[in-house]
Order: C-alpha cells, then sequence, then structure tokens
C-alpha cells in the first residue's frame, strides 16, 4: 500500500477523534516520504499539527464548512467536471467499475467520486497507475489548491501534495475556467438556495444573443468533457 | 459511386454482398464503436417515481438506474387512456423534471446530520455523566449554554454527528418540552402532503403521537381561497385539465396557463382547436395574454370591480331584461338566490340582516330539528314560507331531507327568487349597502367621492314572527341592488344604461380597472352566452394572485358570482379552477388516520398558521392596520376597535380558531389537576377558564410559558421563501441577526391591543431547537440547530396525486438514498424510536388534553347560531359549544414508536370517514394484517404492521374509497342515508377494484370516484368540482346547502362583506417618514407574482433567467416610473419599506403599468445580490419587506361552512397590498470583504 496516498486520504478524510490520535504516525509518513520535496512536506505542518492538536469540534466545524458546504471544494471531483450534467451519474458508474476491477467493492456511503474514496483506491495501486489518474484530476487538483490558498486554509497543502506526486502540469485554460466560477460563500444564504433553484433547461442559446452561428456550435462540440458544461444555474452569466 | 476513378472494373470484392440496387453494401469491418452508444444508453432497471415539488403536475417519469446509480431519466407515457375526442394525458413532464437526477448527487446535498457544533460539544460533554433528558434540561436552564447556540443560528458552525445522536438531542428535546412546557409546544410545518403523503404523514404521524402540533399550510401560502369555503363548503375543488378541452369559453383571470402549467397547457391550446374562444385577464402581456382572443389588462387589484360590471352586465341581460330559462332555474336550485334576507333597522335605515330562519317564524315551520339552521324561501306553489330541503339544519340529527330536491316538508316546490312582480311585494324599500370604492388609497384612488353608504330600492315582503313583523328580500332581490340595477323601483345608485357611472356599471369599472366598458360588455356577453347555449361550459381559470389581495374574497367572490348567475359550477367544461397550491390529496380519508395517528388517539392537534406565526414571530406588535379601517360603516353596533391580533384571541376564546400552544399550563397537569379535585375534564377546564386560574395562552404570546420550543420543519424552506415577515422570524422566534426596520406599537407609542398582553421587551428566541430535514442546505437548515438529510425523489417509496388530473402514482426508491440520508418515514421512525427509549424517565402513560375548536362537517358547525363571547359575560362557557372543547387523549409514551409502526386499535372501534361521514373498517384493517403483517406482542399486538414506507402507501391505499372500490361504496352509502337518495351506482362498477402499492408502480391508475370530493371520474365525464352537487342532488355544505353568494354571519355584515363589492387594497402604512429618505418620491405597489412553476417552500426555477438573462434578482417597473426616479434598465435599485428592504436590477419594461413593481414569487436566494444600504446587510428576499396581516372575516367559526378546518378556513398569509420605495443605488456593495472572510475561515 502507498502509505503517502493512503495519509492524504485520511487527512481528508472528516476528522475524529481516532484521526487525532492517529496524526503523529500520519505526519511521520508524509514527513518520510521523499517523492515529496521538502517544502511541501513542510506545508503539510500546520495541517497535520492542526489535526493533531486543534479542538475537535473546531476542526469539524472547518472541515463541514469547507467541504460539506463550499460547492467549490467539494471533494466528489465529478463536481468540477460535470456539475449537475447528465453525465455525471455515467461518470460514476465507469469509476466505479474501475473500482470493481481492482478487485474493491466500495463499503461507504460516500459517492465512488469522493477524493478520500479515489486516494485510498489509488493507494492499493501500482504507483505509476496512480500518478496517471492523478494526472487526469490535475486541473481540479490545481484548482482546489488554489481556492483553499485564496482561503487561507492548510487544506492546500495536501493539493500541493497530490500535484507533485502526480507529476502532471494541469492545463492553464481547463484551470483558468474553473477559477472563473463564482465561489460562493456558504453563510451567503441567497446563493445557497440559488444553487438549489430549479433553473429553466436551455435547450438553445442564449436567447437574446439572436440566431446561433454554426462556428460557435462547432467551436463547442469539441473533444468531449474537455471543459466544463455550465451548470443551469449559470448558464445565464 | 458512380465515379470512373472510385469504381473497380475488373473486381468484385468476394466478401462484400451489394443490395437495394447496389445502393447498400455489407461490410466487415469492426463495429465496435458502436458499443460506446450501447453502453451510454444502457441501464439495470427502469423505475416509475414523480418529483415531490410543490407543482401541480404530478407526473410520472422513468428513472434509469445502472451500477445502482441513476443516470437519466425520461417521461413515462402509459396514462391510462381518456375518452373518445378527449386528447391524451401524456406526455406529461417538463424541462425541469427532466433535469432532477442531476440534483441527485449534488455537492450541496446534506450528507450527514448536521448538528451546531456549540451544542454538540456541550451536549457531547453533559451526556459523559448524564442522561440525554438530564443533558438537555441542563441547557435549557442555564442562560449561557442556550444562548451559545441560540445567537448562532444562521452563522455556520455545523459539525457532523451520528444518527443515533441527533436523534437522541431531538428526542430529549421533545420529551423535555412535553413534561416542561406540554406536548404542544412541539410544533412540525410541512406543506402539500399531496406530493409526497408518506413524507408528510411520517412527520405527523409523529407529532400527532407525542401530541404536538401540525401547522397548516394552504392557509399560510394565501392559496387557499376562503371564499370557496365561504360559498361551497368546500376547501378548494376544482376540474381536471381534460375538461378545459370541454370549456366553450375559457377566461383566464390572473392566471398564466402557457407558463406555469406546462403539461397541462396542452389542453388549453387544443381546446381553441374545437372553437373554444378565451380570454385573457392580467394586468401585464403575460404567456397568456399571447393566447387570449381578447386581452384585458386590469389594473392590478382591482378585479372585484371588473367582476362587478361583468356580472351587472349578465344580469342585467339574462336574468332581468330576458331571462335565461337555464340560468334562472339553475340559479333557483343550486343557489341561494330564493333564500329570504331579514332586513334589519338600524338607527332608521335598513341594512341585510340573517338568512330568516324556520326558529324566527311561529310554529317554525314544523322544524323541531336545528330549527335555528334551517333557512326560509317563498313557495309559489303553496303561496307560502317553506324550508326548502338541504340547509345544514337537514344534516345533523336527522336523515333524509339534507338533499337538493325541490322539496320542502316532502312536499313540491317552485321558490320565488324575486318579488319585483307588484303581486309579490308588500312594499319597496330603502336598503343600505356599504360602499368602499371612494376610500382608496392614493395610488388607487379615482377621485370617487361617493358617500360610503348607498341606499338602494329592494322589494319585500312583511313575514310574522315570534317578535312581530319584519321585513324580507330574496338574496337575488338584495344581490340585484348591490350590483346597482335599476329594475324600475326607482331611487338612487341604480343604472339602466351601461354607460352610466354608478357603482356596478361597466362606466364605472373602466374608471378603476382601466379596462373599456365596452370591453367588460363584450366579454360578459360572449361569457353567459355560451353558459346559456352550452348549459354551463363556461370556465374560469384563476390564478393565485388574485387571492393575495388582502380583499381576496371580494375578487374571487365576484367570479364566483359570475358562474352561479350562468349555470357553470359542476357542469362538466365549466365552472371555477383554481388550479394553487398542490391541496389534492385525492385518497384523503385513507391517509387521514396514518397521518394524525387517529389510530391511537383522536383528535390530532392542528393549527392555523397564519395566526401562530403572527402571533410567534410577534409581528403583530408591529400592526399598521387597524379594524375601523376595513369595518363597514353599515356595521351592527359592537365592540370592533380592537386590534387584529384581538379578533384572533376573541376567535380563539369562542372555539372558532384552533389554539397552539392551548392553555398557558401544561395540558399534562391540568389533566392531572381535574384528576385530583375529582371532575371531569371538560367542567374543570370551564371553571378554570372563567374564574381566571386558567389561561388560553393566545392572549399571552410573548409570556415564556406560551412559546412554542420545538419546531421541526420538513418538505418545506419555511424561513427561505415562505415565511411572510422573514425578518420578523428572525428576531423573534429564532433570535439571531435579523434586518426589521420598523420599530414596535409600544416604541412607536401606537395603539395597543386590548386583549393580547403587552411585553415592553419582547422575547428574542423562542424557540429551544429547530430541526430541519431536507436533503439540501436551505435557509431555514441553515438556521436550524439540527439538519438531518432525507431521501430525494428517486430514493423512497411514497404516492403522489394532483388536481389537474385523475391519477394516482408513486414515488419509487430506484436508488438507496446517498450519503447518509434516510427517508422521511425512517427518519421520524428513528426519532419515535429514539423518544421511546429516552422519555420514560420523566414521562408515562398520560393524560392530555386537546382543544378542539368547532369543527366543519361535524354537528359542532352548527354550534354558534349568535356570536356571544363567554368572556365578556355573554353567554356560558360551555366547551364545543360557545368554547373549544377539551378532549382528554391518552398518551402512551413509552409506547410511542411501537405505536407509530403499528395501526391503532380505533380503526377497529371507531371507523374511519370524512366530510360529514363515517364508516366500519374493520375489513379493511383485517386485510392491512394479512397484507403488512401483525405484531404479534407488545403494546400493538394485533395490530397491522406499518413498518416500511410501502406498508404505509398501502394503509392509505386501503382506506381510501379513492383507491378501494368497496370502501367507495361503503361511503357512498353512508351519504345515500343523509341525503334519501341513493347515490351507490357511482361506485357499484368498482367495487372489487382494490389498487395497490404495486399496482400504481405499474401503471398510473384512475381514481374510484368517492364523495370526499364533488366530482365524479368516470367514462362519461372529466372530473369537475360541483358535479354531484348539481346531477346527484348533494347540497354544498354550507348553511343554505347551496352555493352561498351572501354571507350573513355577524361579522361578515360588520366588515361589510355579506355580499361581494369592489374594496380597493388596504392600507399597510409602512412607507413611514422614518424610513423615506430625503428625494425618495417614488412608490410603487409590490407584486410578487408566481412565476413559471411558481413553487413556495421548496425550489423555484428562474425564469428570468431565461428571459431576460439579468443573472440576478430583478424587479420590473414601467418606463414613465422608471423616468422620474432616474432609473435606467439594468440599474441597481433597492426597494423597501418599513418590514425591510432588498436589492435588485430593475427591468425596465412597456409591459408594466405604471405604479407597479413585480418581483418573481419565491425568487428569493440569488448569487449577485449586493448589500442593502438600508440596513447594511445582504439584501433582503422577497419577504423581507412583507408582512403577515390577519382578516377578522377569516377567523369565523361555527357557523356551518365558516367553521374551522385544517387547511380548509382561518386567516391566510396575503400579501398583495403592500408599498415599496424604490431607489437607485448610489453604490453597490457585495458585503465580500472582511465579515465573509472571517465567516468562512471559521
Amino acid at each position: 500500500m502507498d502509505r503517502t496516498l493512503k495519509a492524504l486520504s485520511l487527512i481528508l478524510s472528516y476528522p475524529t477523534r481516532d484521526l487525532q490520535k492517529a496524526m503523529p504516525e500520519i505526519a511521520g509518513v508524509l514527513g518520510a516520504d521523499s517523492r515529496l520535496t521538502a517544502a511541501a512536506r513542510g506545508n503539510l505542518r500546520p495541517l497535520t499539527d492542526s489535526l493533531w492538536l486543534d479542538d475537535i469540534y473546531d476542526l469539524e466545524e472547518r472541515y463541514v464548512m469547507l467541504f460539506d458546504r463550499s460547492r467549490t471544494l467539494s471533494l466528489n471531483l465529478f463536481e468540477h467536471v460535470h456539475g449537475e450534467s447528465r453525465d455525471r451519474g455515467g461518470a460514476m458508474v465507469s469509476l466505479l467499475e474501475t473500482y470493481r476491477d481492482g478487485g474493491f467493492e466500495p463499503a461507504t456511503s460516500e459517492l465512488p467520486d469522493h477524493l478520500p474514496v479515489l486516494l485510498e483506491f489509488l493507494s492499493t495501486r501500482p504507483f505509476v497507475e496512480a500518478q496517471e489518474t492523478l494526472a487526469d484530476a490535475v486541473h481540479i487538483l490545481e484548482v482546489l489548491n488554489a481556492r483553499l490558498a485564496r482561503r487561507e486554509s492548510p487544506y492546500g497543502a495536501v493539493f500541493a501534495a497530490l500535484l507533485q506526486l502526480s507529476g502532471a502540469k494541469a492545463d492553464r485554460d481547463a484551470v483558468a475556467e474553473l477559477l472563473d466560477q463564482p465561489e460562493v460563500d456558504p453563510n451567503d444564504l441567497e446563493a445557497l438556495d440559488e444553487v438549489w433553484e430549479e433553473s429553466e433547461v436551455r435547450f438553445g442559446p442564449n436567447p437574446t444573443a439572436g440566431c446561433p452561428v454554426t462556428r460557435d456550435m462547432l467551436a463547442r462540440m469539441g473533444p468531449p468533457n474537455a471543459s466544463t458544461p455550465p451548470a443551469p444555474r449559470h448558464a445565464a452569466e | 459511386m458512380s465515379h470512373l476513378l472510385d469504381r473497380l472494373n475488373f473486381f468484385q470484392p468476394k466478401e462484400l454482398e451489394r443490395f437495394s440496387n447496389g445502393h447498400g453494401q455489407v461490410t466487415r469491418e469492426s463495429r465496435d464503436w458502436e458499443d460506446t452508444y450501447r453502453n451510454r444508453w444502457r441501464h439495470d432497471k427502469v423505475v416509475r417515481s414523480t418529483h415531490g415539488v410543490n407543482c401541480t403536475g404530478s407526473c410520472s417519469w422513468k428513472i434509469y438506474v445502472k451500477s445502482g446509480i441513476v443516470t437519466w431519466e425520461t417521461q413515462q407515457t402509459d396514462y391510462p387512456r381518456t375518452r373518445p375526442d378527449l386528447p391524451n394525458h401524456e406526455p406529461r413532464g417538463c424541462a425541469r423534471g427532466a433535469s432532477y437526477s442531476w440534483y441527485l448527487y449534488s455537492a450541496n446535498r446534506v450528507k450527514n446530520p448536521l448538528v451546531r457544533g456549540r451544542l454538540m460539544k456541550v451536549w457531547r460533554r453533559l451526556r459523559e455523566t448524564k442522561s440525554p433528558i438530564e443533558a438537555w434540561t441542563e441547557i435549557q436552564n442555564d442562560p449561557v449554554l442556550r444562548n451559545g447556540y441560540v445567537e448562532t443560528r444562521g452563522k455556520g458552525g455545523f459539525v457532523r454527528a451520528s444518527w443515533d445522536e441527533a436523534t437522541e438531542i431531538t428526542a430529549a428535546a421533545n420529551a423535555y418540552t412535553a413534561k416542561t412546557w406540554g406536548p404542544d409546544r412541539v410544533v412540525g410545518f410541512s406543506p402539500i402532503p399531496a406530493m409526497s403523503m408518506v413524507s408528510y404523514a411520517a412527520g405527523s404521524r409523529y407529532l400527532s403521537l407525542l401530541g404536538g402540533v401540525c401547522m397548516s399550510f394552504y392557509d399560510w401560502y394565501c392559496d387557499l381561497p376562503p371564499a370557496s369555503p365561504m360559498t361551497w363548503g368546500e376547501q378548494t375543488d376544482v376540474p381536471e385539465s381534460a375538461d378545459w378541452y370541454n370549456a366553450g369559453y375559457l377566461l383566464l383571470w390572473g392566471s398564466n396557463v402557457p407558463q406555469t402549467r406546462t403539461p397541462d397547457a396542452h389542453f388549453y391550446t387544443e381546446a381553441r382547436y374545437r372553437g373554444t374562444k378565451s380570454a385573457v385577464i392580467c394586468p401585464d402581456y403575460s404567456e397568456a395574454a399571447k393566447f387570449g382572443d381578447v386581452w384585458l389588462n386590469v389594473k392590478q387589484g382591482t378585479d372585484a370591480a371588473l367582476a362587478m360590471a361583468f356580472g351587472h352586465v349578465i344580469l342585467r341581460e339574462f336574468h332581468l331584461d330576458r331571462q335565461s330559462d337555464y340560468f334562472v332555474d339553475y340559479c333557483r336550485k343550486y343557489s341561494d338566490f330564493p333564500m329570504l334576507v331579514r332586513l334589519d333597522e338600524q338607527d332608521g335605515q335598513l341594512v341585510p340582516g340573517r338568512f330568516l330562519r324556520t326558529y324566527d317564524l311561529d310554529g317554525k315551520l314544523g322544524e323541531d330539528n336545528n330549527p335555528e339552521w334551517k333557512t326560509v324561501a317563498w313557495d309559489r306553489k303553496s303561496k307560502g314560507l317553506v324550508a326548502p330541503n338541504g340547509s345544514v339544519g337537514y344534516r345533523w340529527g336527522e336523515d333524509g331531507e339534507w338533499n337538493l330536491e325541490a322539496k320542502a316538508d316532502g312536499n313540491e316546490t317552485e321558490l320565488a327568487v324575486s318579488f319585483i312582480l307588484d303581486t309579490d311585494h308588500d312594499d319597496v324599500v330603502g336598503v343600505d349597502f356599504p360602499y368602499f370604492g371612494s376610500g382608496a388609497t392614493e395610488f388607487f384612488s379615482t377621485g370617487d367621492d361617493r358617500p360610503d353608504v348607498l341606499t338602494k330600492n329592494v322589494p319585500v315582503k312583511k313575514v310574522k314572527t315570534a317578535d312581530g313583523e319584519i321585513l324580507v328580500a330574496t338574496v337575488f332581490d338584495l344581490f340585484c341592488a348591490n350590483y346597482g340595477l335599476d329594475r324600475g323601483l326607482n331611487g338612487d345608485w341604480v343604472a339602466t344604461d351601461y354607460a352610466e357611472d354608478v357603482p356596478g356599471t361597466p362606466a364605472w369599472a373602466e374608471k378603476i380597472t382601466g379596462v373599456s366598458a365596452d370591453k367588460i360588455i363584450h366579454v360578459a356577453r360572449e361569457f353567459a352566452d355560451t353558459a346559456e347555449k352550452t348549459q354551463g361550459k363556461s370556465m374560469i381559470i384563476i390564478g393565485a394572485a388574485m387571492n393575495h389581495w388582502y380583499h381576496m374574497d371580494m375578487n374571487y367572490r365576484g367570479v364566483i358570482n359570475m358562474l352561479v348567475m350562468c349555470g357553470c359550477v359542476g357542469q362538466s367544461g365549466g365552472g371555477w379552477a383554481h388550479y394553487v397550491g398542490q391541496e389534492k390529496l385525492r385518497p384523503q380519508t385513507g391517509w387521514l388516520p396514518l397521518a394524525f395517528a387517529l389510530d391511537w388517539g383522536r383528535p390530532p392537534r392542528h393549527m392555523n398558521s397564519t395566526s401562530m406565526w403572527y402571533a410567534h414571530t410577534d409581528q403583530w406588535r408591529y400592526e399598521t392596520l387597524t379594524a375601523d379601517e376595513i369595518l363597514s360603516p353599515t356595521a351592527p353596533e359592537g365592540d370592533w376597535n380592537i386590534s387584529l391580533i384581538d379578533y384572533n384571541i376573541r376567535a380563539e376564546r369562542m372555539g372558532w380558531l384552533p389554539s397552539a400552544p392551548q392553555l398557558k399550563t401544561n395540558p399534562l397537569e391540568v389533566a392531572k389537576q381535574a384528576k385530583e379535585a375529582g371532575k371531569e375534564i371538560p367542567a374543570y377546564i370551564a371553571q378554570q377558564l372563567k374564574s381566571g386560574d386558567l389561561q388560553m395562552s393566545c392572549e399571552d404570546p410573548d409570556a415564556p410559558e406560551n412559546w412554542p420550543r420545538n419546531l421541526f420543519v420538513w418538505r418545506s424552506n419555511l424561513l427561505g421563501s415562505s415565511g411572510k415577515g422573514h425578518e420578523y422570524f428572525l428576531k423573534h422566534l429564532l433570535g439571531t441577526d435579523h434586518g426589521v426596520l420598523g420599530k414596535d406599537l409600544g416604541e412607536e407609542g401606537g395603539q395597543k391591543p386590548k386583549e393580547a398582553v403587552w411585553h415592553d421587551d419582547a422575547p428574542r428566541g423562542k424557540l429551544d431547537l429547530l430541526v430541519t430535514i431536507d436533503f439540501r442546505m436551505s435557509t431555514t437548515a441553515v438556521y436550524s440547530d439540527i439538519v438531518l438529510p432525507t431521501a430525494s425523489w428517486y430514493e423512497k417509496n411514497d404516492l403522489n396525486t394532483s388536481d389537474m388530473h385523475p391519477f394516482i402514482h408513486p414515488l419509487q426508491a430506484a436508488v438507496d438514498p446517498a450519503y447518509e440520508s434516510k427517508s422521511d418515514w425512517e427518519i421520524f421512525k428513528a426519532i419515535a424510536k429514539k423518544f421511546q427509549e429516552v422519555a420514560p424517565e420523566i414521562l408515562g402513560k398520560e393524560t392530555d388534553i386537546v382543544a378542539l375548536p368547532l369543527l366543519h362537517d361535524l354537528p359542532a358547525e352548527i354550534a354558534q347560531n349568535e356570536v356571544k363571547d363567554w368572556k365578556k359575560g355573554e353567554c356560558d362557557l360551555i366547551p364545543g359549544k360557545t368554547a373549544p372543547n377539551y378532549i382528554p387523549v391518552e398518551r402512551d409514551y413509552p409506547a410511542l414508536y411501537d405505536r407509530f409502526v403499528a395501526l391503532g386499535p380505533l380503526m377497529d372501534k371507531v371507523g374511519n370517514g370524512g366530510k360529514g361521514i363515517a364508516w366500519d373498517t374493520k375489513e379493511e384493517v383485517q386485510h392491512l394484517r394479512e397484507l403488512n403483517g401483525e405484531w404479534q406482542d407488545g403494546p400493538a399486538k394485533g395490530c397491522p404492521k406499518i413498518v416500511t414506507d410501502i406498508d404505509a402507501t398501502e394503509v392509505v391505499l386501503m382506506l381510501a374509497p379513492e383507491t378501494n372500490g368497496e370502501v367507495a361504496v361503503k361511503a357512498w352509502g353512508k351519504l345515500s342515508t343523509a341525503t334519501g337518495l341513493d347515490h351507490t351506482h357511482l361506485a357499484v362498477p368498482k367495487e372489487d377494484e382494490k389498487i395497490r402499492f404495486h399496482d400504481i408502480a405499474a401503471q398510473p391508475r384512475k381514481i374510484i370516484s368517492s364523495p370526499t370530493w364533488s366530482g365524479l371520474e368516470s367514462e362519461k365525464v372529466c372530473y369537475n368540482a360541483g358535479y354531484t352537487n348539481v346531477h346527484e342532488l348533494i347540497p354544498w355544505r354550507t348553511l343554505t346547502g347551496r352555493q352561498q353568494l351572501y354571507q350573513d354571519h355577524l361579522w361578515m355584515r360588520a366588515f361589510g362583506e355579506g355580499f361581494m363589492s369592489y374594496r380597493p387594497p388596504v392600507d399597510l402604512k409602512t412607507i413611514t417618514e422614518d424610513v423615506r429618505d430625503d428625494g425618495d418620491t417614488l412608490v410603487l405597489n409590490f407584486i410578487t407574482p408566481h412565476q413559471k412553476w411558481g413553487i413556495h417552500s421548496t425550489y423555484s426555477d428562474n425564469l428570468l433567467m431565461l428571459t431576460l438573462n439579468r443573472g440576478g434578482p430583478v424587479i420590473w417597473i414601467s418606463e414613465n416610473d422608471a423616468k422620474s426616479a432616474g432609473i435606467t434598465d439594468n440599474d441597481w435599485v433597492e426597494l423597501y419599506n418599513t418590514n425591510g428592504a432588498l436589492t435588485a436590477r430593475a427591468v425596465v419594461s412597456q409591459r408594466m403599468k405604471d405604479g407597479t413593481t413585480f418581483m418573481y414569487h419565491a425568487q428569493e436566494k440569488i448569487v449577485n445580490t449586493p448589500g442593502s444600504e438600508k440596513t447594511g446587510k445582504r439584501g433582503g428576499i422577497h419577504n423581507s419587506v412583507t408582512r403577515a396581516v390577519l382578516k377578522p372575516t377569516h377567523m369565523i367559526g361555527g357557523y356551518a361552512q365558516q367553521s374551522y378546518g385544517f387547511n380548509y378556513y382561518g386567516t391566510v398569509g396575503c400579501n398583495r397590498d403592500e408599498m415599496v420605495i424604490v431607489k437607485k443605488m448610489k453604490k453597490v456593495d457585495w458585503l465580500d470583504r472582511e465579515a465573509t472572510r472571517k465567516e468562512a475561515a471559521e
């Protein structure tokens, strides 16, 4: 088992007292992995220390606020790839089949695309394969890293470490596009309910923009999944 | 293929075979690429379900599942057939439904039970050494601990909890509250049971077993049109959408069918191919207006004036100058037109008084049973007074004459509708009618300076009564006078010519409504002419907008009057179509026992939400409307000048409206005291209330003993979208940050209530615990102490019906609930189980006392012939007669869970019923034992099991006449006894039909006709309301037994609403000098129409994003108004008044009338909402500038159709009369600095 990936899976999971007790060991594993630069390992320290020493309720509240309630920080990877598009169900089915091919059956209430789930799975795979998978998700890791850094959250270090492990560079356009999406403060009630509003499904282009131009339509028909389909809520912006 | 170069000249490939003359060929290359497509649409199973939003669509969907994951959905197309010549229902469903699976896995789902961190921390610490009850007690008794989490409501700080912990806190809080304050301090709000009946029932069953309070929704949402119970004794009953196709004339009034009724709109368009004409009435150029053959752009809030003018024309041309045989005959049989009204002398003038009753007459016309409830008419056959069959007096205490046969006392009758002929009347006298048109506020004023009382001549008869000679007139003659029709009787305020400007004429209405008189005349004529030729096939589809005005009853009654005058109600293709609020739970009588635990104890605790929230969010402390502003100048003498909350208190005291909490003392304690005193409970309470030792909670809503303490909200976003007076909820009920701008009556020095106790310091944070159950993080969830994740619509089994079509169909669990969520049924089961574990520490078997108001459809509905207040010494306090009844109910708290999962013994012992009839259910209970299994031991030994949600659906389906033919036959049989006419033929052909859950899983099923509803579902007709009243002669459940157009209750007369008339919107005075800044001149009427799929409490689509593309909240204003305030299109504007403020972009449009601004309903939660300059907080929601205002006439009770029923009658949350200041914002502040950052980093 790749104990570093497993350790990262653990510290991205909901903090518990068990996790707190295990933190010295987890920190030890992370501190000793030479695949990470010294700086990356150092950057993980504030998080591992915090998870070890801080009040568990503060840790839990922080986690809920960041990962359960901030949509843009969701640990469900397909949230960032497929949003609420129809492709999401299909993508999860493929991922599930990947786990099954690897000889595992998910035993959690989390969805297959939950990052800690994926990391745990990858920890059981050869590192080259893990790297490939992480490389596929590199733009999401980059974006989460950037968003967490914006919030000065120590969790950013996890994503920085994953980026290093992937050994890949994110496509700057893809990252920029994701980062362009508005961040929603989970305390902003208006925004909160808004994302749940059932916006109209728009089968045509912007109704005020006049007739569609073939060039634009062809441009949108590029490689599948290369760009994020606009979530319905933002369709009109 | 014919090119030389491309063609082989000398070879033909061996493996290629050609066909179709060489145009086709067989190839051998790999076709693996096709697998992509095969896999894309591959699935493991298809499951039938639907979407439980508050939408009347109720469409059936196919849900596709692959590897346990929902991948997509498509519309089902297998609805049962209709009849020849009638279009099919399918496809039903809209683009929104097609997108639902996209939300299923959204990152914003609530994944785990969440508890406020501060509460969790304290709880776990205390639980190390204490029991759950002790822990909760300590938290409540320590102000620091309690405030620790109360004040952080709405400010983040959740941690995950296990189901065990979350349900334990909840159960402990409920038990503590029941013990300390009373079980009626535990309340629950959930709307629209029809959309997912078992989910609703889960919570209401738990609450009912506990003795908690279920809150109404239909009245609170203001979707309940009180005019319907007033006129028909029916909550709401309407034609199915397919019946639009049968209409000859369709009047769309304030309803936007193409926009709001997507799956049904095709019947509207198809009807036009049949030649149906359509007129559309709405202020703005709406989607529907485009469909109309004629569009009448009435000024909003003045619809009643338009309806009155329509009525004026119809009366003139079809009832007076020429009499339509069909209309006159219909009105004689089915309306109160022939009933006689006493004319009362008041200050030397005559005013319409009460209906003449048999008990007024010497000898009572031989009626000894309920003589004060039998109305009287003049019979031309016997040339004397008769008490026609069917009035409410015949309904109770006797059988056989409660019907609409033209009979009285066994003899055929021919009732006189009018005394206009010289040979008929003894005199012609002046009668006073109130006139409100001259009292309009500035915005609605037309410069009308007529007096507020108009005296008009009416033909009368003299009648000898026990107290001497009195004058009586028929309802019809008074009705015509009220509509301003000159009938050759001389006198003022009546007209022969439509062009005369007399109240009621088209010319008069033109001034008020802005609709030209010739259009009014044209539409009225066409409407009535079609109805005459087709025997009633003129239909009015009415929109909720008209029901949201303070004087909504005037709008609705104006419309209803037109339909009754033209004989349209109860006729296929005709009648009144009000599709709002998804009120139709078709298998209602089967569902009630499950939902309110009637199988274990009766009655349940019900509360009308509007009055409850008005009192407990302390909106009454800010009331600006006084009773004398809405009182009629013709009001009989009385103590009328009291506050609106005072009216509500009187109504509760007299048993008209329910109370929650009920008594200042814990009812469990009161029961003990009564036992100690050795007295019967009702007698004990009566004595204690009279002596003042016991007080009703309503008299002092701010005393801590009277606060609601625990609140459950499920299937609803109460605080986010339906909370009229949103900021007041935050301030007083929740005790957290709020944006109330106005001052209360104490600070203002206003007139304080007489009856309600005033505390100078208003309480903040009445609730000890707010639990929200939802699958998403809603505003309500954010403000909650505990959030429990529930299953969404593809993750649970449930039932779904609608008023738009006659089918019942299921929600089914296509997949297990995602993350840690559970179905509502399982959640409340878990809470019940936990409660059973923790409660025995302080609660055992207890006697609870439920205060029951005088309910409609029970004998108590004829309790109060006259208005008498026991507290003022006007009568004795007799529980169930002059006051609420006080009924002991046994609670078995240590067996609460055992009861929850079993169908209790009362179904065997007492049976079941609804709407005034009752039947035996032993056989159905036995069937359920066989179907669901039976408990072998424990407190529910021998009872059928209700363990799973499917078990629960079977209970509903087995007990309801709509889904069990045998029960339907029984129910019709019981009704036959009451009416003396045989109705069983309506169900006998379906006697063997029993619809089970797995039947509807296979295909939606048509419901079986039942006496619960007034329409039939048969091979001959579409479902249409009132059909059985007209065709089976079953009386309407009103005082007169007929469609009642005159309302004679004292309070109706006092507030000037005996007859329908035009009442301008009220002045809510929310634009005060305090709140108004210098230079703010633009004051507009604030309207919140329903947008596409106008949705109250769950989700709202964002139509504007589609059509307008502004990407944020918008308000609409007219070009002229915009110009006057220097606003250009797309400017940020701020709207505010004393209730609060909101910010939005302005859409400047020719569509709008001057003086009005639109903000779409429930369009509240939107990105890009900047801070309000006024409150300094983030701009509010549409309810931020509104406040609930009560109307005394909606509080009437114990008076036939005007008696309380849950979601049937009561105060409503109107909000249309509001005015706001609109101004351009100086600078747009996104409030995205410090505060946001700090909170986010927490």
